[in-house]
């Protein structure tokens, strides 16, 4: 299993890992299409897109998590295509993700061997024990920048951007000759990527292929070589870093801009007062965020990983307790401290995590939709189960929902899924509407019906507020869309007038603004 | 709202199909009915003496005090969780609701075991639903602490209740059934009704198969699990009074082992142990299985150890043939 050292076998310049053709498609997406794509040894490759792009797919497919729907990734030095971690194990790469890869309940220490753990590996029960203050581990965290602490600390006490250090670590203990960092940065300060930026350097002098994801354009531009750019799953171009300034590189990602092709029905002439208004709201990521939603008006928060956009629309529901800020509902000051608690008040929210929070995977369709209001359908505590029935008729007819009510839901596609759950809240008749991501992981002629839906719920006056990330989608479906950036609220936009270059760039902030 | 309206002619074809299809499932999963049918055909072969009514009787009587505490142990099981302190809390409500007043009166007897359950279950379900602690490890606690008190207030030796009347539930038969097994199906009916048409029944469920979207979806998680372990204490309480009514004394063993009977009876049943899924029907099937198994070694004079053995061979066998039943449903 060992490989020979990168350093002194590739000499820099030479080509690592080649892409030829890569596509991936899946269930009514088309994720990646036709890349082209060389890691030369002793340069940063940064891979930059806006959302859905294609950038984390790329990342997955050429650390071989999963297979490419045509075309191949070669890495030289390995004879046939990567397939499955073990293999991408071999062939000399690593995958460092947004969410650091860390045990909790391990020391420091031990995280850094964490790879010996792996499966397959060495079974000697008592290899790999304990380590803690020998000299190879003390000089490994030092080097990373992590040496002020005692390696016999548990990981949990480490800060998010130490962890992801310690993370980062394995590429210290581990021989490769290509490292992805994936979002690496996303979750970490400025004083932690500097520490991150000298181990990039050392890696490139080391000679490996880095393969940097991002969408921060300070941070690609102090620490590539060359740009990437992806759009829409298709490579745009590819740019020396010297040769070019964020400005460009901003435009490539957005492409031409685009308006919304449809449009939110039009609001009431005087639209009347505020049904929802976030005062000052600062939970997880957000910090201060502000906003009214007046009644059949569709609000769009619209903002990159880590701004705090789902963060907002978990504590205006009860899902996640807010540190600060207030919340009213048709002008009366509330505190939902539970998703019952927001239901009583008239507030529902639609979970991004449909298969976790979404619907109950042994219920059928039935009774998924009448979960939220099972006080409706039953007296004294007891289910009328004819009427629940001729209910659950109704409504998988007026939303369309493919198979009937006994079949379970977690058996549907997403689409379909999205329906029920959309329904089940309906059913609630909530006087606010919280959508996370509603089109989530939904293809795309699924996702006009999903669209419709949500134009129905304003025609009928309810307050819509809408979390996405994509900004087309924002266009599409809201009145206003405000923008967040790093936890504020930066930018808003009459959908009207503005288009996806607007809202990207403000997104992206900095440089491109 | 967008309206589609589907055609009625496709609708009724869909329901036929999806009865048809619920009929072929429901089928499929009746693995534990299956084994029941087999084990009474050999046991009426093996031994004569089995069909006797008399002997029937006697098998009534001894599995309704552990099919009882079966549906106790489902509810729990639904949730997700397990309750392995049942046995225990049995025995305590037995030697109590005889000991306790000197036995003087049967009402107050019935009223004190389940009391005893219900405020033993209180806790079992306050730890587990607010604290956030494993139902294992909550029950195994409850499991050592009942018994303990057991045999601190037996002092080891059996309690005889003043009352004559209260070995009348235990004998009492209507119309050749004992009046035990009469109790039994009518809790079994009732928990089946609870937990098909109730809004508790389908919160039960929804909070076993998928807690985040039950909470996510309002329904109060914590509650239910607390009037979870409330109700299967009741359960397990009411078990402790027919017990010690059956036997004419509260015995300080009383329910030793119970709980590995009780759970291997909602296993066989189709009960998944991750919760999310059970059913009554299935685990009075699991009760009668063990039931018959028990009274045909004992008709067969096989030694009492190696009925342990037998039993526990079974339990293997019968988890077994249960998960390729479900393996099978998945395809």
């Amino acid at each position: 299993m060992e490989i020979e050292e990168p350093a002194g076998g590739i000499a820099a310049g030479t080509v690592v890992f080649s892409a030829r053709g890569v596509g991936r498609t899946y269930p009514g997406v088309v994720a990646l299409d036709g890349l082209d794509l060389d890691g030369h040894a002793g340069e940063v490759l940064a891979v930059c897109g806006a959302n859905g792009a294609g950038k984390s797919t790329f990342a997955r497919l050429l650390a071989g998590q999963e297979p490419p729907s045509s075309g191949e990734i070669r890495v030289a030095g390995f004879d046939r295509p990567v397939a499955g971690p073990a293999e991408a194990e071999q062939a000399g790469i690593l995958l460092m993700h947004q969410e650091p890869l860390v045990i909790e309940d391990f020391p420091i220490a031990e995280n850094v061997w964490l790879y010996r753990l792996r499966a397959g590996g060495d079974v000697r029960p008592w290899a790999g024990a304990r380590r803690g203050a020998d000299p190879e581990t003390r000089e490994v965290l030092r080097e990373v920048g992590l040496g002020h602490l005692d390696p016999a600390t548990p990981a949990r006490e480490l800060g998010p951007g130490q962890r992801q250090i310690l993370a980062l670590s394995r590429a210290k203990v581990t021989p490769h000759r290509v490292l992805i960092l994936d979002e690496t940065t996303a979750s970490t300060s400025e004083e932690h990527f500097r520490e991150i930026q000298a181990m990039v350097l050392r890696e490139k002098e080391a000679g490996t292929a880095v393969v940097f994801v991002s969408h921060r354009m300070p941070e690609v531009f102090a620490l590539s070589d060359r740009i990437a750019v992806l759009r829409n799953g298709r490579l745009v171009d590819v740019k020396r870093t010297a040769g070019t300034d964020p400005e460009e590189i901003t435009s490539l990602m957005i492409g031409d801009a685009v308006r919304a092709l449809e449009r939110p029905p039009e609001l009431p002439r005087k639209p009347g007062r505020p049904v929802l208004s976030v005062r000052d709201l600062a939970s997880g990521s957000a910090e201060a965020v502000s906003f009214d939603v007046a009644a059949g008006e569709v609000l769009g928060l619209y903002g990159l990983v880590g701004s705090g956009r789902s963060s907002v629309a978990r504590s205006i529901s009860g899902q996640q307790d807010a540190r600060a800020g207030t919340v009213l509902v048709e002008g009366e000051e509330v505190h939902l401290r539970t998703p019952a608690a927001a239901l009583r008040r008239g507030v529902a929210y639609l979970t991004e995590d449909r298969r976790r929070e979404g619907f109950v995977a042994d219920f059928t369709n039935g009774e998924n939709l009448t979960l939220a209001t099972l006080d409706r359908r039953s007296r004294w505590g007891v289910l009328r189960r004819a009427a629940e029935r001729t209910r659950v008729r109704e409504l998988i007819g007026r939303f369309a929902v493919k198979g009937g009510p006994d079949v379970l839901t977690s058996t549907l596609s997403g689409g379909n899924q999205q329906k029920v759950c959309l329904a089940k809240w309906l059913e609630a008749d909530p006087t606010v509407v919280v959508l996370d991501e509603p089109t989530k992981g939904i293809d795309v002629g699924a996702r006009m019906n999903i669209y419709r839906i949500i134009h129905d719920l304003c025609r009928e006056g309810r307050a819509v507020l809408v979390v996405t990330s994509e900004a087309e989608e924002a266009l599409m479906l809201c009145h206003r869309v405000l923008v967040l950036r790093d936890g504020r609220a930066v930018d808003e936009f009459d959908t009207e007038h503005a288009d996806t270059e607007d809202l990207i760039r403000s997104a992206l902030g900095g440089a491109a603004a | 709202m967008t309206a589609v309206t589907s055609r009625p002619e496709r609708d009724t074809t869909d329901e036929t199909r999806a009865r048809g299809r619920r009929a072929w499932g429901w089928l499929r999963q009746q693995y534990a009915l299956g084994i029941l049918l087999v084990l009474l055909v050999v046991a009426s072969l093996a031994s004569d003496a089995f069909l006797t009514s008399r002997n029937l009787e006697n098998l009534v009587l001894q599995m309704s005090v552990i099919g009882i505490v079966a549906l106790a142990q489902l509810l729990v099981v639904i949730t997700g969780g397990i309750d392995i302190s049942v046995g225990s809390v049995l025995g305590l409500a037995s030697v109590l609701c005889v000991g306790m007043f000197g036995g003087t009166s049967v009402v107050l007897g019935l009223l004190i075991a389940l009391s005893v359950g219900a405020a033993l279950g209180a806790v079992n379900g306050t730890l587990v639903a607010f604290r956030g602690l494993e139902p294992f490890i909550v029950t195994l606690g409850m499991l050592a602490l009942a018994r303990g008190l057991v045999y601190a207030y037996t002092e080891g030796t059996p309690v005889r209740p003043a009352d004559p009347l209260y070995s009348l539930p235990g004998t009492l038969t209507v119309a050749g059934i004992p009046l035990l097994g009469i109790i039994w199906i009518g809790i079994a009916l009732l928990l089946a009704f609870v937990l098909r048409n109730t809004v508790f029944g389908r919160r039960v469920f929804a909070v076993g198969s998928r807690r985040e979207a039950a909470h996510a979806s309002g329904v109060p998680v914590r509650s239910t699990l607390v009037s979870v372990y409330v109700i299967a204490g009741v359960l397990v309480g009411l078990g402790g009074f027919l017990l010690a009514s059956r036997v004419g004394a509260g015995t300080p063993t009383a329910g030793t082992l119970m709980e590995l009977d009780a759970i291997a009876a909602v296993v066989i049943g189709g009960a998944r142990l991750a919760g999310g899924q059970g059913r009554v029907f299935g685990t009075v099937v699991g009760t009668m299985i063990f039931g018959v198994i028990a009274n045909l070694l004992v008709l067969l004079n096989v030694s009492t150890f190696l009925q342990d053995a037998f039993r526990g061979a079974l339990i293997l066998i019968a988890v077994v043939l249960a998960t390729l039943g479900t393996r099978a449903a998945r395809r």
